[in-house]
């Protein structure tokens, strides 16, 4: 777990591939700790560990309400590494999340500005004392639909 | 009942009861809804407040369902239930919905802030936490650490949300909007272990139970995946199927409704 990430580059649409919609979705978000604010930024420079919502790369926030830690015995909120097919019991509850992050505009003015790859930072942010290291996901994907 | 399955405004109008905003609650029908909780806390077996609160969270088993598939037909089997608990205590009381989208600078809705209301101890304002439903055991009560009032979701957040044609994309970009509202609010409510022994839980899922139903409203031919219908929704008694359409259930979101009688059947 981390407080932020940086990405590799990804890359932006061609500008002669217009769209209505763009957005950014992380696929495997990690949900068994603490809730946070996940604030995201693209093309960042200089994006600190106090970057806040006014930073010219801030494209947006997702919020994750955690499961708050286990609360069982060992092994409770393990998830098992396969599944039997023939398991009719619902998905372990901390099977990772999907969000879903609308970064039209954002993206728009990075098109603009000529960037063609661009870097996303992602940070973490709990309530109160909390740790801020509760961040991890597999993936994120840039989809634009016209 | 198709996949497809909307709301049927038409079916039974006189018998559906209607889930109102906070803010337009009557002062009668507010204090029938205090007078709910209040009876429902008072009762200590499996038809009272905290054994409802307990089963979202702890006491383990969690039963919730979250960054899920089920994520809205469960919780609207849950404020169901709930819902017809407390109108075994005041018979026609419902569940009102927060809409944290409009007035802004007043945050947590006024019926929920104030420690007293009518020279009483106001039961929406907080709630105990049985001893098996805490994390530790000081946590004896619910607590609450809102955020700044304008950073509660706005309109246009809400209405690109609600503008998604796939049932799913709509149910996880409505469950991140949830997720804020949860972590906005803060203390107890931003836990998902203890969050519904908080009162304003209730409302808050009001909420995003009404955005479903205006959803549904807004893409009639859209709808829940086939494959999910039949999946049921423990511990509740019912399945996917049974939560599309609120008629069924014995309530909508109207904004204003009025019926009056016809000629009867003769």
């Amino acid at each position: 777990m981390v407080d932020r990430f940086t990405t590799a580059p990804l890359e932006l649409p061609a500008t002669d591939r217009p769209f209505e919609r763009a957005d950014l979705i992380f696929y495997g978000l990690d949900h068994s700790g603490a809730s946070f604010e996940a604030r995201v930024f693209m093309d960042q420079r200089g994006v600190g560990g106090d970057a806040d919502t006014t930073h010219r790369a801030y494209v947006g926030s997702f919020f994750i309400l955690g499961h708050g830690g286990c609360f069982g015995d060992v092994g409770h909120c393990d998830i098992a590494a396969e599944r039997d097919p023939f398991d009719l019991r619902p998905a372990h509850q901390l099977e990772p999340a999907v969000r879903v992050l609308t970064v039209t505009e954002p993206l728009r003015a990075l098109l603009e500005r000529g960037v063609e790859a661009a870097k996303v930072t992602v940070t973490s942010h709990t309530e109160g004392r909390a740790p801020n290291d509760v961040l991890t996901f597999e993936t994120v994907r840039l989809a634009t639909y016209a | 009942m198709s996949p497809a399955a909307t709301p049927s405004p038409a079916a039974a109008p006189v018998a559906l009861r209607h889930r109102r905003s906070v803010r337009r609650l009557t002062a009668g029908q507010l204090a029938d809804l205090r007078q709910a909780i209040t009876a429902a806390q008072a009762i200590n077996d499996d038809r009272g407040y905290q054994n409802w609160a307990g089963i979202h969270g702890l006491p383990l088993p969690i039963s919730c369902v979250h960054h899920h598939e089920l994520f809205l037909p469960w919780h609207r089997a849950y404020l169901y239930f709930f819902e017809k608990a407390l109108q075994e205590r005041v018979p026609g009381v419902t569940l009102p919905w927060w809409n944290w989208t409009v007035e802004h600078a007043q945050g947590i809705p006024a019926a929920y802030a104030k420690r007293q209301a009518d020279g009483r101890k106001n039961p929406l304002f907080d709630s105990p936490i049985q001893p098996s439903g805490r994390e530790r055991p000081s946590q004896a009560r619910t607590t609450r650490a809102p955020g700044p009032p304008g950073e509660l979701p706005s309109p246009e957040t809400v209405e690109a949300v609600l503008a998604n044609r796939d049932f799913l994309t709509f149910q996880t970009q409505l469950e991140s909007v949830h997720d804020g509202v949860h972590v906005w609010t803060g203390g107890t409510m931003g836990d998902i272990a203890v969050a519904a022994y908080d009162p304003l839980f209730w409302a808050h899922h009001a909420m995003i139970d009404r955005l479903w139903y205006l959803w549904q409203l807004r893409h009639p031919g859209a709808g829940v995946p086939a494959q999910l219908l039949d999946r049921a929704l423990a511990p509740f008694p019912i399945t996917v199927r049974d939560t599309l359409d609120v008629s069924r259930l014995g309530y909508d979101y109207a904004a204003a409704t009025a019926a009056v009688e016809g000629p009867g059947r003769g």
